[in-house]
């Protein structure tokens, strides 16, 4: 089962996707696309994994080609984020990769073939009204369309307001 | 309290006229003794520290109007990129303590937490 959750910075996805995830069989996995990079990355990398300590995750740390991941066991997954991870496939050294939504929707696909249930979190970049240079214009049009595409393949799609979930798509799990 | 959220123009004011208030019962951005309080988004960017003692404060109000600030690109700039989030985290937290959440799009209000009071039901109808 895919579920997919979006929504703007700090409207508590991650919240609501690990105690969603505390809810679904065991293993659990937490597949980390941010980089650790920087204070300000390390402290909220450090917040994250202070908010999952003692609900059972390995974290598993993924930049890019996320389709040759190998889960070791089969349970329930959590990918964070689309976003940084479509962000290292277009601009990372090691990405820089020809077709970046490809590989993104082809590499949940394979995640989500091997767990029982996959939580993805993405993010709505396309919301504000201001004109980027080419190279964030592409990432934006990219997003969007991995984000219509995975909302597509997806059993359930909830956008998170207010640490709310509203369900755009299936129904609420729990 | 009733939390009001949405894009800047959505319709979060003209919401809360619909429950009763008038302008001249609405805060701009400050914190004083009148009942809706409006731009707390402002409040937040001028001084992320001081949302502790904001969301104190928030909680004795009848309406908290905020804008939603956290969507697209994540900005380069840190302040601007902490500030959204802790806008963000200080609705999570108004919206743990509300009677009611009203979320605005094209004017139109979808009560995402609680209910609205009967006569502002009304009203609103």
């Amino acid at each position: 089962m895919l579920i997919l959750l979006t929504g703007g910075s700090g409207c508590g996805k991650s919240s609501y996707a690990e105690a969603l995830c505390s809810k679904l069989p065991a293993p659990r996995y937490y597949i980390a696309a941010m980089r650790p990079l920087g204070e300000e990355g390390l402290r909220k990398i450090a917040a994250h994994r202070e908010m999952r300590r003692g609900k059972g995750f390995e974290t598993i740390e993924r930049y890019t080609d996320l389709s040759s991941l190998k889960l070791p066991g089969r349970g329930t997954a959590l990918l964070e984020c689309i976003c940084n991870l479509t962000a290292n496939e277009m601009f990372d050294e090691e990405g820089a990769f020809e077709d970046p939504v490809r590989r993104v929707l082809d590499g949940v696909e394979a995640l989500s073939a091997q767990c029982s249930h996959l939580i993805v979190v993405t993010n709505d970049v396309g919301s504000d009204g201001f004109a980027y240079e080419e190279g964030t214009a592409a990432y934006i049009r990219a997003l969007g369309k991995i984000n219509g595409q995975l909302a597509r393949r997806a059993d359930h799609v909830y956008e998170m307001v207010c640490g709310i979930p509203l369900v755009r798509k299936g129904a609420l799990l729990v | 309290m009733i939390l009001v959220v949405g894009g800047q123009g959505a319709g979060k004011r003209t919401f809360a006229r619909s429950l009763g208030y008038e302008d001249g019962e609405m805060a701009d951005a400050c914190l004083n003794d009148l009942p809706v309080i409006f731009h707390v988004e402002r409040m937040v960017f001028a001084c992320p520290e001081n949302a502790e003692a904001l969301y104190e404060a928030l909680l004795t109000k009848k309406v908290v109007i905020c804008n939603e600030v956290g969507s697209g690109v994540i900005p380069t700039d840190q302040e601007e990129r902490l500030g959204r989030e802790a806008v963000g985290r200080l609705c999570i937290r108004l919206a743990q303590q509300a009677d009611a959440v009203v979320r605005m799009v094209c004017g139109i209000p979808s009560v995402i937490k609680g209910s609205l009071p009967e006569t502002a039901e009304e009203e609103c109808l």
